[in-house]
């Protein structure tokens, strides 16, 4: 677990509260607005960080300096 | 909160079959079987369980924080558009800041492909400006800027598309300038590889598409909304299928101008509508 | 509260004479973006543009270095700032003030960097934006005096005069100007060649959302009804 990946499982886990607070508690407009503004999109990325696949790390430095070889 | 979740998977669902349509008619005028109908959907889901790394070269967090940048203003827009039926003017500010996006995107990796993307994202937003203009047609033929007095008055008075012609033709270059493969994608040009994308693989790719797919749904709705009014869904999406239709038949037969050429045809088309238009609403 | 601007319902306004602050939808968003892509640029790091080498085979890296960044980053901080000024003031004056120093702060963001071209596209640049502050202080110092007030919720009131329309249409020629689109932009595209993107999308993002607030401004001065 490196700090991207728990970084990742936090955002994801406050968007996913941040959604079903203004699902089930039914604030006021412009607060499930923000919220949906805000939550929606993090929740996406942070879930794809968290889906998407990590190479071998020995691969890493190589990939990172050129990211087109290999794929 | 149910209905802005409802209208986000609608727009990335309808958005990416309607991508999905328009490659599938491209092929098929240029005589080649083309991609299954669901293709963007498939390859926008499937990049987020692809392999990813970030370039050493990227302006971090920039980098990653622009695809979710474009991603926070399209779901603004569904609140703005379908969700409350707000100002229009709100709707031309979050495509402005799509046009950021576009630039930054580019910049932000450090590859020279990115970057000629990002000058010519300036350079086609000087161009895009202009069609802005769209906008005060609008308002001085309808009187206001918010899409739901917008729709009662067409209720009232009929659609807009009647009176205002020349302003939906410069309503629809502007759409037409955000599809792939039209005329004017200069930012996305083969040319530059994948323009402002080259360096957004994997993942972050995922993302962008799934941004794309809602921004050519909402731009659609848009125009649907502004210049034929209320209709019923049914109606909404017949009506997107025609434009992604006549859009795809455009995109097949025309190559991507070069970026020179395609600024002044947009310029040429403002300038026509502009002038014609108020032509029209003083006669 | 039952000021409607343009269709929108204000969410709230300052009160100070003349010098008003106000906000509807349209200026929160483009308020809160400015403030975030400023955020975004006071942590980011800059690129490292990738560029074939002359003569070799190998890649050359241009980056951008320490006292350049310093300066860099602090300059498109006050232009996100200005930027954002710009989006919430409801009095014309403060708004041609903002896109005065929008004007200065883009000049100097490319100004530190070590660039013929650029240099170049910043001088042109920069003799453009200088002439259009004289359209601008002059467009709104007429509006001024044909309205007797700068601030937007009285003149949304008062009738459209000849002057109003002839001040405005100086105004916007002065705006044009300062954030260099269509006539002028020719020499802007160049300035975007150099690296340090956080930087440059400020120069972009300021000169589109001031547009997008020019139209607002102008349609609350030219009222067609």
């Amino acid at each position: 677990m490196d700090k991207l990946k728990i970084s990742s499982y936090l955002i994801l886990i406050i968007s996913i509260a941040g959604i079903l607070y203004a699902l089930l508690f039914n604030p006021p407009p412009w607060i499930v607005y923000g919220i949906s503004i805000i939550f929606i999109p993090t929740g996406i990325l942070s879930f794809g960080l968290i889906s998407m696949k990590r190479g071998p790390k020995k691969d890493e430095e190589d990939k990172n300096r050129e990211p087109f070889i290999g794929y | 909160m149910a209905n802005i979740l409802l209208n986000v998977l609608i727009a990335f669902l309808v958005g990416s079959v309607l991508f999905g349509l328009q490659r599938k008619i491209m092929a098929r005028i240029q005589m080649r079987p083309g991609p299954p109908i669901i293709q963007h959907l498939l390859h926008t889901l499937k990049f987020f369980i692809k392999e990813s790394t970030f370039p050493k070269t990227a302006a971090m967090p920039f980098y990653i924080a622009i695809t979710a940048m474009l991603s926070v203003i399209w779901v603004a827009a569904i609140i703005v558009g379908p969700v409350t039926q707000g100002s229009l003017l709100l709707i031309f500010a979050i495509y402005a800041i799509h046009k950021i996006v576009e630039h930054n995107a580019g910049s932000s990796s450090g590859s020279p492909y990115g970057k000629l993307s990002c000058v010519r994202a300036v350079f086609s937003a000087a161009a895009e400006v202009p069609l802005f203009a769209v906008l005060i047609i609008i308002y001085f033929k309808a009187g206001t800027m918010n899409i739901a007095q917008i729709i009662s008055y067409q209720a009232a008075n009929g659609p807009l598309i009647y009176s205002i012609p020349l302003a939906a033709a410069m309503f629809f270059v502007l759409i037409l300038s955000k599809a792939p493969y039209s005329p004017f994608a200069i930012t996305k040009g083969k040319d530059i590889i994948s323009g402002y994308e080259t360096e957004h693989f994997g993942l972050l790719r995922g993302y962008l598409m799934m941004s794309e797919s809602t921004a050519w749904y909402m731009l659609l709705w848009v125009f649907l909304t502004v210049f034929i009014g209320g209709l019923s869904p049914l109606w909404y999406l017949v009506g997107m299928l025609a434009l992604s239709t006549i859009v795809g038949f455009i995109n097949a037969t025309t190559p991507i101008l070069n970026p020179n050429h395609s600024i002044m045809t947009q310029v040429s088309f403002a300038l026509i509508g502009i002038v014609g238009s108020l032509v029209l609403l003083l006669y | 509260m039952d000021i409607i601007i343009l269709g929108q319902q204000l969410m709230g306004y300052i009160p100070l004479g003349d010098i008003v602050l106000y906000l509807a939808p349209v200026n929160l968003f483009m308020f809160a973006s400015a403030l975030a892509f400023t955020t975004l640029i006071a942590i980011s790091r800059t690129e490292t543009q990738v560029e074939a080498g002359v003569g070799t085979l190998k890649d050359q890296e241009v980056k951008v270095d320490k006292d350049e960044f310093k300066i860099r980053r602090f300059l498109a901080i006050v232009c996100g700032l200005a930027t954002a000024g710009a989006m919430i003031t409801g009095d014309l004056f403060n708004f041609t003030l903002f896109v005065c120093l929008i004007g200065i702060v883009n000049i100097g963001i490319v100004a530190a960097v070590k660039q013929i071209d650029v240099l170049d596209a910043a001088f042109q640049y920069g003799l453009v934006a200088m002439i259009a502050i004289l359209p601008l202080f002059g467009g709104a110092a007429m509006i001024l005096a044909s309205t007797g007030t700068i601030s937007l919720l009285e003149i949304a009131h008062i009738p459209t005069t000849f002057m109003m329309i002839f001040g405005s249409l100086l105004l916007f020629l002065g705006v044009a100007g300062e954030t260099g689109v269509a006539p002028f932009y020719a020499t802007k595209a160049e300035m975007f060649r150099t690296p340090g993107s956080p930087f440059l999308l400020i120069i972009h993002l300021s000169s589109l959302l001031v547009i997008i607030r020019v139209i607002e401004i102008l349609l609350i001065i030219n009222k067609p009804f």
